[in-house]
């Protein structure tokens, strides 16, 4: 191995490589995916069936029956759980991707007006403060603003609390700063309006990573749970990972039940990511070189 | 785009310096509003509670929800950095961010040199969406499936050890191997965003100075650790940082896995903040916090510090 004066691998060695390469980057492939594997396969399978042969790769028949038991959780149906997971993503998703479009684009456009330096710095503050320790102080918020006395209330605090995504803004504030300024100055001088000049040339650039930020805020919003546990006065509020969760704490938990409602969780997420993988990916690279 | 020139020319036939001022004023306005929301939901969201936290962490427990708080000044941080199963739990959580950091990004960092390899071209981007799933998949649903994998009963690990001849893995009931198990779940979670930077980053190397590098005779290690490491620092530093403010954080996994047990070896700050509040013992759990807030600022603020230092000698 060692120097310029080694010899050319020959063709048998070097498919031995190729082929050693391949298996170990399978099996660690594996080891990322397995779980989901395991999770989908034994919501179809009965408790008995796992507990003697916990690797099967296949069910034997397929057994319906955690699907059924999961139509309702803690007397709330599974529709409930899934309507508020769609809808408190849509809505977040929607607000929060609007809110931190215009956010960053201020930010960008003029870094040194008054304030706008401290509510830079807020954010980085924010986003460093362990997030868990900051949702238990904001039931006080919540309450403060009256919104734990009617289940509207509720959502309204879930959707806000959970609207601004650090990354999705990190992402904004990345794709603004290479935007040539000249562009925009060019605008100013033929007497365009900030609203215009937003409207009318940032945002038509802007939609690739519209649509990026679009799906990571739709990906990191559903699988959000504290906020949503700590504002919930009742379960009618909660979305499906809350539900699981709340499944998962339960006295004699049922394991098949408890691996179908993961199940419907993290399937649609899955598809998602799957179909989107090339964005998803640049997004999240984009959101995270400069923190 | 044009149009919004086109209607907006005439404006410059009237160069009053009142004009440009009022335009100016206007242009202001308009950047507050675009940002007025954002401020908000962070000053609501972020800042408040924020100093909720802090102001309570200076109050006494049973009176920090009623009209007039007590204050005790700093009686809640006294209390706390004297018990001892406070500084256990703050020790641990070092220990677990230590450890955590340095396997997640020795781990990353040989994933992506393997995923980057030539060899590897054709199943790489189905490698990557291996390594990248568990990172959007939603934490609970994972850490759940996790638990039972590990399970004595159920469990997918010890039939597997079992298989291989090996003894079996207690799992998350003795104190160490329930350390270990959180440590597995937690990379597994959230390794595959730290390959992802590294490997974007050693797909932008300069292939030039490695080349002259091998003609100049360097082993294949010798031009990993001068040729490429020195150029992965920047990535390096990301990845330790970021790793760093996750894992000090760390909370949900211990939820769903361990609620802070067996013996509390896994009774981390955050969690043991988080029961604290549950006995509303509010001024302890937000000393905690305050606490937990303060190690995260000084760690990450000295690691890029250190990381960088070297950039200059």
């Amino acid at each position: 191995m060692s120097g310029p004066a080694r010899k050319k691998p020959s063709a048998a060695s070097r498919l031995a490589i190729r082929i050693i390469a391949y298996a170990a980057a399978i099996a660690i492939s594996i080891f990322f995916v397995y779980p989901f594997y395991w999770m989908i396969v034994n919501s179809f399978r009965t408790q008995e069936a796992v507990l003697s042969r916990p690797l099967a790769l296949l069910p034997e028949q397929f057994d319906f029956a955690a699907y059924e038991t999961i139509a309702s959780i803690g007397g709330v149906s599974l529709t409930t759980y899934l309507t508020n997971s769609l809808l408190i993503t849509a809505v977040a998703t929607a607000l929060g991707v609007s809110i931190m479009a215009m956010g960053a684009y201020a930010l960008y456009r003029s870094p040194k007006l008054p304030l706008f330096g401290t509510v830079r710095n807020t954010f980085l503050v924010a986003i460093m403060y362990p997030n868990m320790l900051l949702v238990i102080p904001l039931y006080f918020v919540v309450y403060y603003l009256g919104l734990l006395q009617s289940q509207a209330g509720n959502y309204v605090g879930i959707v806000l609390s959970i609207s601004i995504v650090p990354l999705v803004f990190i992402l904004f504030l990345q794709f603004f700063r290479n935007i040539p300024s000249e562009l925009l100055d060019a605008a100013v001088m033929d007497g365009a309006t900030e609203w215009q000049i937003f409207r009318r040339i940032v945002l038509p650039l802007a939609k690739p990573v519209v649509l990026t930020a679009c799906l990571i805020a739709v990906l990191l919003n559903w699988k959000q749970w504290f906020q949503i546990l700590v504002i919930s006065t009742s379960p009618d509020t909660y979305t499906l990972p809350v539900a699981l969760l709340s499944l998962n704490t339960e006295y004699g938990v049922n394991f098949q039940a408890t691996m179908a409602l993961a199940t419907l969780t993290c399937v649609p997420v899955i598809i998602v990511f799957i179909l989107t993988q090339r964005r998803v990916m640049s997004g999240f690279l984009a959101g995270a070189v400069k923190g | 785009m044009t149009t919004a020139v086109a209607t907006a020319t005439p404006r410059r036939l009237l160069p009053h310096l009142s004009r440009k001022a009022a335009a100016n004023a206007w242009h202001k306005r308009t950047l507050y509003l675009f940002l007025l929301p954002f401020a908000a939901l962070t000053a609501i969201f972020g800042l408040w509670p924020i100093g909720q936290s802090i102001y309570l962490s200076f109050t006494e427990s049973y009176t920090a929800l009623s009209p007039q708080p007590v204050f005790v000044g700093l009686e809640n941080f006294r209390e706390i950095l004297s018990n001892p199963d406070f500084l256990d739990s703050l020790w641990r959580t070092l220990l677990f961010t230590f450890v955590s950091v340095v396997l997640n990004v020795l781990v990353a960092l040989a994933l992506a040199v393997m995923l980057s390899q030539p060899i590897l071209e054709r199943g790489r981007t189905l490698f990557k969406l291996a390594i990248f799933l568990p990172v959007i998949t939603p934490d609970v649903a994972g850490f759940i499936v996790w638990k039972w994998m590990f399970n004595q009963d159920f469990g997918v690990v010890n039939a597997v050890l079992h298989g291989l001849g090996l003894p079996a893995f207690p799992g998350v009931t003795e104190p160490v191997s329930a350390f270990a198990t959180l440590t597995i779940v937690e990379l597994w979670h959230h390794v595959g965003l730290y390959t992802l930077i590294f490997l974007t980053n050693l797909q932008l190397l300069d292939r030039d100075l490695d080349e002259a590098a091998r003609i100049d005779g360097a082993t294949r290690w010798q031009r990993f650790r001068y040729v490429t490491l020195p150029q992965l620092r920047p990535a390096i530093i990301i990845n330790s940082v970021y790793a760093l403010i996750e894992f000090l954080k760390t909370f949900t996994v211990i939820v769903v896995i361990t609620r802070g047990g067996p013996n509390f070896s896994t009774n981390f700050v955050s969690y043991f903040a988080y029961t604290k509040f549950g006995n509303a013992q509010y001024g302890e759990a937000m000393a905690m916090a305050t606490v937990l807030f303060a190690a995260v600022a000084v760690l990450a603020a000295a690691l890029v510090w250190a990381m960088s230092r070297g950039d200059y000698r």
